[in-house]
């Protein structure tokens, strides 16, 4: 091994048969990846949907199509299913997927395991979307006490919603141990953790983030349910707030858990079309592990407003402000990647700065409410709505749709079609900055949010008309989107195993991956295996330093474009 | 790697129990902290001599378990399938025991609801018996399996059951402490 590169075939791919039993049974990790991301793309469609109701009810004042209780049911399923069925397997599935490929391994450490959590997740949004049959949950996805107790929402489907995320979230913890087990043992010779893919490393250290923080919402919810079934009371004659610290120690990092992986994905993508290694490696990587420590330490910082006290909130609101430190640095190392890189604009490269723009926007909002006095201001406005979709939308599913762009030749051996993807790029950028920017507006304005309607208030009216109807144009973004990846699949243009002209292993296998991922690995020296093997008298292991004394610009060989 | 299965088995199982430490470290602060909330004369229903004794049994089990890896790494694999068997059995007494316990308990008045006291000390509790009803299948399942000269000397699917056990007999030391002998704050 590690010797002889094989000469993989750039053959067009055979179009993927669907096999529905292959998908069901499989064990594969490519597979497995996939169908998250396929389960996702249904869930995003239901929680689009809810969303798209909810922005028409609110399109003009006073409206009566989704009045009190029903606009809540769909508050509540909407903000569930897009967190945990929609990001999270997207973000899985590209972990899945992407993460022994680039380490160099067969398969994840434990494969039957892995389709064990798959089906776990799965089980989870079906049940989640059985709950309208027994009272849909209307408590919102944050199910604060003691409106989540049976005395304010006494329907089963909260019941429902609970079982749904036990189940599902044992499915997640699962597979943070797959990941886990799998970055630790299964690294090929000579990928050293200072060497891995930084999607890897960062998809690594979210194994980190998930094992210790799902246990928290499941042991929350198990107190729900004791409290709810059994009527032991211990949010309502014990402490409501004791819900609000267990849920937001998970809730918290349950954010970072949703964005590091993303990171990971812009990581790869933007030096790739910078032409350039990545800068400053060893930040980006230890920056993580920095955050995901950072992340369990400012859980109360969505608790300004509860009065715990201003040691507690001026402590949380410090270490708020820390996380942004980490955050921030790694914002300008993808921007130093790509100054004096040759950068080239294609869709995956799109994706990725609009990524930076609206993360970096939704970053500098959330620091914003790290300073108490303006949280409490901001608190339960439509501020905190477009700040978290901001970060969620315009951050986590921007970076799964850069991912997606960049990785489809190697998900299908096919090019996703370029005219239908800017088409989709376009929309989805005017109509997600025209969804949520104006939102800042509204909730400077006092527009509160979880509220089914508002007063016809000068200025009000015309924010949150253009609001819906940007929604929509984001809808028809999205569904172009999916028209292409579906069409795609069979009339895409071949891509051949390496389209990108990439650095990492995961280019090195044929498009698809055959199932066993690699004939066999090339000798690993660098951070950019590919780059040794292809320019083998100027290996990155034994090359000057980038600069020379002068400071002239990168070499010239860095500029090469296929 | 020759030793890679063995390591990642276990691996995967430290993994999966310190994530299941999260769990019950939140449910046992939940009791330790709501009994500043409420009055929890209930406490002095339960009786740690008592359960002691059924406690031991638990922790014997573990001891139990010790001796039979151990046989099993000398090759006597119905020396160990015979131990695996013991320590199922001594499990399973000690689930039994815990189930009289608590319908003891609930006949004189100590429900779910009784007070929060209960109320946390029955989720959590019930976790760990759930934990222990998991691991009996799994014990017989080796001593079927040992006995029948499946288990190789090097079997790290065992070694991590082994480990769960252990894990679950540590627990239930934490949960004898903080909810028979400590008196409260
Ligand atoms: C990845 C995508 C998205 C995520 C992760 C997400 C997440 C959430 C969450 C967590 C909530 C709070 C729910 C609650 O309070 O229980 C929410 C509320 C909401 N979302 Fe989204 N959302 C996404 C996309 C969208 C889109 C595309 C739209 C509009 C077209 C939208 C419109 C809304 C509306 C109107 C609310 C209700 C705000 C309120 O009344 O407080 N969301 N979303
Ligand atoms: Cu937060």
């Amino acid at each position: 091994m590690n010797q002889r590169v094989p000469a993989v075939s750039a053959a067009p791919a055979a179009a993927p048969a669907l096999s529905w039993w292959r998908l069901f049974t499989s064990t594969d990790h490519k597979s497995i990846g996939l169908t998250y991301m396929g389960v996702a793309a249904v869930f995003l469609v239901l929680g689009g949907l809810e969303a798209l109701v909810m922005r028409l009810q609110l399109a003009v004042p006073n409206n009566h199509l989704l009045v009190g209780e029903a606009y809540n049911r769909f508050l509540t399923m909407h903000g569930t299913t897009m967190i945990f069925f929609v990001l999270l397997p997207l973000l899985l599935g590209f972990t899945n997927y992407l993460l022994p490929l680039q380490i160099g391994a067969r398969d994840m450490a434990f494969p039957r395991l892995n389709a064990f959590s798959l089906w776990l997740l799965v089980g989870g949004g079906l049940l989640l979307y059985l709950s309208p049959f027994t009272g849909s949950p209307s408590q919102g996805w944050f199910s604060y006490a003691p409106l989540s107790e049976t005395a304010f929402t006494p329907q089963r489907g909260v019941d429902l919603w609970s079982v749904a995320l036990i189940v599902s979230g044992y499915g997640t913890t699962l597979t943070a141990v797959n990941i886990l087990v799998t970055g630790a043992r299964l690294r090929a010779q000579g990928m050293l953790y200072r060497r891995l893919p930084m999607f890897a490393w960062m998809a690594w250290v979210n194994g980190f983030i998930i094992l210790f923080a799902l246990p928290c919402l499941t042991a929350v919810l198990m107190m729900l349910e004791v409290d709810r079934l059994l009527g032991a009371g211990l949010f309502t004659r014990g402490d409501p707030v004791l819900w609000q610290h267990y849920f937001w120690l998970f809730g918290h990092p349950e954010i970072y858990l949703l964005i590091l992986p993303a990171w990971g994905i812009i990581s790869e993508i933007i030096p790739v079309f910078s032409r350039k290694p990545i800068f400053g490696y060893e930040f980006v990587a230890w920056s993580s592990v920095a955050i995901a420590f950072l992340s369990f330490a400012v859980y109360a910082h969505h608790m300004f407003a509860v009065g715990l006290g201003w040691p507690v909130d001026l402590a949380f609101g410090t270490t708020s402000m820390l996380i942004a430190i980490p955050t921030g640095i790694k914002v300008f190392n993808w921007l130093a990647t790509m100054w004096k890189g040759s950068v080239r604009y294609t869709l995956p490269m799109l994706y990725a700065a609009a990524f930076i723009v609206q993360f970096t926007f939704g970053g500098v909002s959330g620091v914003t409410f790290a300073v108490v006095p303006i949280d409490w201001q901001l608190t339960d406005t439509y501020y905190v709505v477009a700040h978290f979709h901001y970060v969620l939308f315009g951050g986590s599913l921007f970076a799964v749709l850069a991912g997606l762009h960049y990785y489809y030749p190697k998900f299908t051996g096919r090019f996703l079609d370029e005219r239908l993807g800017r088409w989709g790029f376009w929309l989805n950028v005017i109509g997600f900055n025209g969804v949520f920017l104006v939102q800042h507006l509204l909730g400077l304005m006092g527009m509160p949010r979880r509220v089914y309607t508002y007063p016809a208030l000068s200025g009000w009216e015309a924010l949150n008309l253009f609001s819906t109807v940007s929604g929509f144009v984001l809808g028809v973004g999205l569904l172009v989107l999916l028209v292409n990846l579906w069409r795609s699949r069979t009339h895409g243009a071949v891509a051949g195993p390496d389209p990108w002209n990439g650095w990492t292993l995961e280019w090195l296998s044929s498009s698809p991956p055959r199932r066993e991922n690699f004939v066999a690995l090339p000798p690993l020296h660098s951070r950019r295996p590919l780059w040794d093997l292809k320019h083998p008298d100027d290996m990155d292991h034994v090359r000057p330093p980038r600069h020379d004394r002068q400071g002239r610009p990168i070499r010239d060989e860095e500029r090469e474009h296929r | 790697m020759p030793n890679d299965r063995a390591s990642r088995t276990h691996l995967g199982m430290l993994a999966f129990l310190a994530s299941d430490t999260v769990i019950f470290l939140l449910l046992v602060v939940s009791n330790v902290y709501l009994r500043r909330t409420e009055d929890h004369g209930g406490q002095t229903l339960l009786d740690p001599a008592h359960m002691l004794i059924f406690s031991v049994l638990l922790w014997g089990s573990s001891a139990v378990l010790v001796l039979a890896e151990r046989q099993r790494e000398r090759r006597d694999p119905r020396g160990a399938g015979a131990l695996y068997l013991v320590t199922a059995l001594l499990g399973a007494a000690f689930a039994v025991a815990q189930g009289l316990e608590w319908s003891h308990l609930m006949a004189r008045g100590g429900t779910v609801s009784a007070s929060l006291f209960f109320a946390t000390f029955y989720t959590t509790t019930g976790l760990h018996g759930l934990h222990v009803l998991l691991g009996l299948p799994m014990l017989v399942g080796l001593s079927v399996l040992s006995f029948r000269g499946l288990i190789g000397r090097r079997a790290p699917g065992v070694a991590a059951a082994a480990l769960y056990w252990h894990f679950v007999d540590a627990v239930w030391l934490a949960l004898y402490l903080v909810f028979y002998v400590w008196r409260g704050p």
